[in-house]
This record gives C-alpha cells, sequence and structure tokens, in this order.
C-alpha cells in the first residue's frame, strides 16, 4: 500500500508497478498448478491400484457433475461480464454481475460439498485407503480454492464503491480474474480425469 | 493492439477486454464440457474411442480457455514473459505427472515378473 501511494503521483510508473504485481500474482497461479499436478499425479497412480475396494462409478450421478461444470463455467463468463463494465465505469451493473458470479460459484460448491456427503453416506469414505483418499483431496483442495474465490468476489463486491473503480480496483479485479479462470480450467481436468474416466 | 487505450485500461498482458471473445469462448467451452459428457452418458462407444473423444475434448477447451479468457498472447514484452512461465510450468507439470506413473508402472512390472 505504501508503495502504491508513492507511485501515485507519476502514473507511468503506476502502470510499470502494477504490471510487475500481476506478474507476481500469474507466478502464484503457476505454482498452484505444481500444487494441483501433485495431487492429479497421486490421484493417477493410487486409482489404478486398489484392490477390492469401492470404485467411483457406483456411486457416481453424471448429470449432477455436468451442472455443476456448467455452473462454474457461466460465473467465469459472468465475472468477465463484470470485468467489461469495469471498464466502462458502470458500478451498478458491476456489482450485478459479481454477485451473479457469486450465486453461481456458490451453488457449484453447495452441490460439491452436497456429492461429498452423498458419497460418504453410500460407503464411499474418504478414510476406507489412500485411492479415496486422494479423490477427496484433489476435489477437495479444488472446491476449498472456490470457496476462497467466493469470499474474494463478495470482498470486491464491497470494495468497489470504497476504491471508486480506480487503477487499484482494477490491478485487483485483474489478480481475481486470473484465480477465478485458473480455478474452472483446473475443473476441466479434474472432470475429465477424475469423474469421466473413472464412469467409463 | 490498440496503444492508445493503454493509458485508460492498462492490460498487464492479458489482452484486451472484449464481449466478442469471451462469448465465444463461453460458447465453445459449453459444447465440449456437454459433449464430453454425452459421450460417456449416451455408452454407445468402445472404451479406446470414449477415452480418446473426452481427452480431445478437455485439450480443445483448455486452449480456447488459454486463448478467450486468460489471453495469453504473444502481442507485448509482458504476454511473452507469461507465456515462457507457462510453458516452464508445464514441463515441471509432465515431469511431476509423467515421471509418478513411470516409477509406479515401472515398481509395478518388477514385483510382478
Amino acid at each position: 500500500m505504501h508503495a502504491e501511494a508513492a507511485m501515485a503521483n507519476e502514473h507511468h510508473h503506476h502502470v510499470n508497478t502494477d504490471a510487475t504485481d500481476v506478474f507476481g500474482f500469474w507466478l502464484y497461479i503457476m505454482t498452484d498448478c505444481i500444487l494441483f499436478a501433485c495431487l492429479f499425479a497421486t490421484f493417477i497412480v493410487l486409482n489404478t491400484t486398489g484392490m477390492g475396494a469401492p470404485t467411483l462409478k457406483g456411486h457416481l450421478n453424471l448429470h449432477d457433475i455436468l451442472i455443476e461444470s456448467l455452473f462454474l463455467l457461466a460465473s467465469n463468463f459472468t465475472f468477465c461480464l463484470a470485468v467489461l463494465n469495469l471498464n466502462k465505469k458502470n458500478l451498478l451493473r458491476l456489482q450485478g454481475w459479481l454477485f451473479v458470479s457469486f450465486l453461481l460459484g456458490a451453488s457449484f460448491v453447495y452441490m460439491e460439498v452436497t456429492e461429498f456427503f452423498h458419497l460418504a453416506k453410500e460407503g464411499f469414505r474418504w478414510d476406507l485407503n489412500g485411492q479415496v483418499s486422494s479423490f477427496f483431496t484433489l476435489v477437495g483442495t479444488h472446491g476449498f480454492h472456490v470457496s476462497i474465490g467466493l469470499l474474494w468476489i463478495l470482498l470486491m463486491i464491497v470494495q468497489m464503491p470504497i476504491l471508486k473503480m480506480n487503477d487499484v480496483a482494477k490491478r485487483r479485479m485483474t489478480y481475481l480474474g486470473l484465480f477465478w479462470n485458473f480455478l474452472d480450467i483446473v475443473w476441466i481436468f479434474v472432470f475429465t480425469i477424475v469423474y469421466l474416466t473413472g464412469a467409463i | 493492439m490498440a496503444h492508445h487505450e493503454h493509458e485508460s485500461q492498462p492490460d498487464f498482458g492479458t489482452g484486451q477486454k472484449k464481449l466478442s471473445v469471451y462469448t465465444f469462448g463461453f460458447i465453445g467451452c459449453i459444447v465440449l464440457t456437454v459433449f464430453a459428457f454425452w459421450v460417456v452418458l449416451e455408452g454407445h462407444f468402445t472404451k479406446a474411442q470414449a477415452f480418446s473423444l473426452i481427452y480431445t475434448a478437455a485439450i480443445i477447451q483448455f486452449i480456447i480457455q488459454l486463448v478467450c479468457f486468460l489471453r495469453l498472447n504473444a502481442q507485448t514484452e509482458q504476454g511473452r514473459t507469461n507465456i515462457l512461465t507457462f510453458v516452464f510450468t508445464g514441463v515441471i507439470l509432465v515431469t511431476i505427472i509423467l515421471g509418478s506413473l513411470w516409477i509406479m508402472w515401472n515398481l509395478n512390472y518388477f514385483m510382478m515378473n
């Protein structure tokens, strides 16, 4: 915050430091990719060696997973609409689209948690063996990231009128946009590798 | 890249925001997601066919997301640096995942034979 105040006088400098900050956040996203890569590797390794353990196939409801995926996709799109309205300086629409993104993301998390409870009730419990644990760790870590993103969206809705949609607000929206989009990309691989491959 | 817009809309190497690009990406992703689920739910395909179809759909969707939403591009210096780090992450990612599978496959092979 201090660095920002010092640089605020010189707009040119300000844009440059902002670009460096966004690059730093991009690097964080890249390290998060490596976290997910480890979890995916664990899941794939453990998933093929289960002996006599319950498989995911019998407990899956693919229709629910499809609806979940569409919720997350739509949430990503409405967030982009929010960013477009930030550039047009339209506060009400910006907050509106952010709120729609929040609702869609919250529906995703709600469906995922419901599914987890449903799986646990049917005997696909996380403490059974390594295979089930790796499933819950991978999908759960993604869900946890989405929950943090939801909290962040709420914070942005509150911050927007206070920051008056200035450059700081734009930079923070860029962070959140990268984060939200990244989670959507990870989800493509979760539903393909975990759910669809598990159901074939 | 419209350079006169750069003052009012800093793009941080993430490209200019355009509704048309987002809409195209959104529709493309929906079609590919529904297609992948349809392949599995339909059940008419053999295992090998279903595998190749869903993984092809996933890779195309991944590329659409990168281009349309993350707006990876090589038009600015920042954009090129982003791509460079992205490729580096890809190398590590492939090493971790393929390396783990390779080691486990080897262990399995030598224990069973």
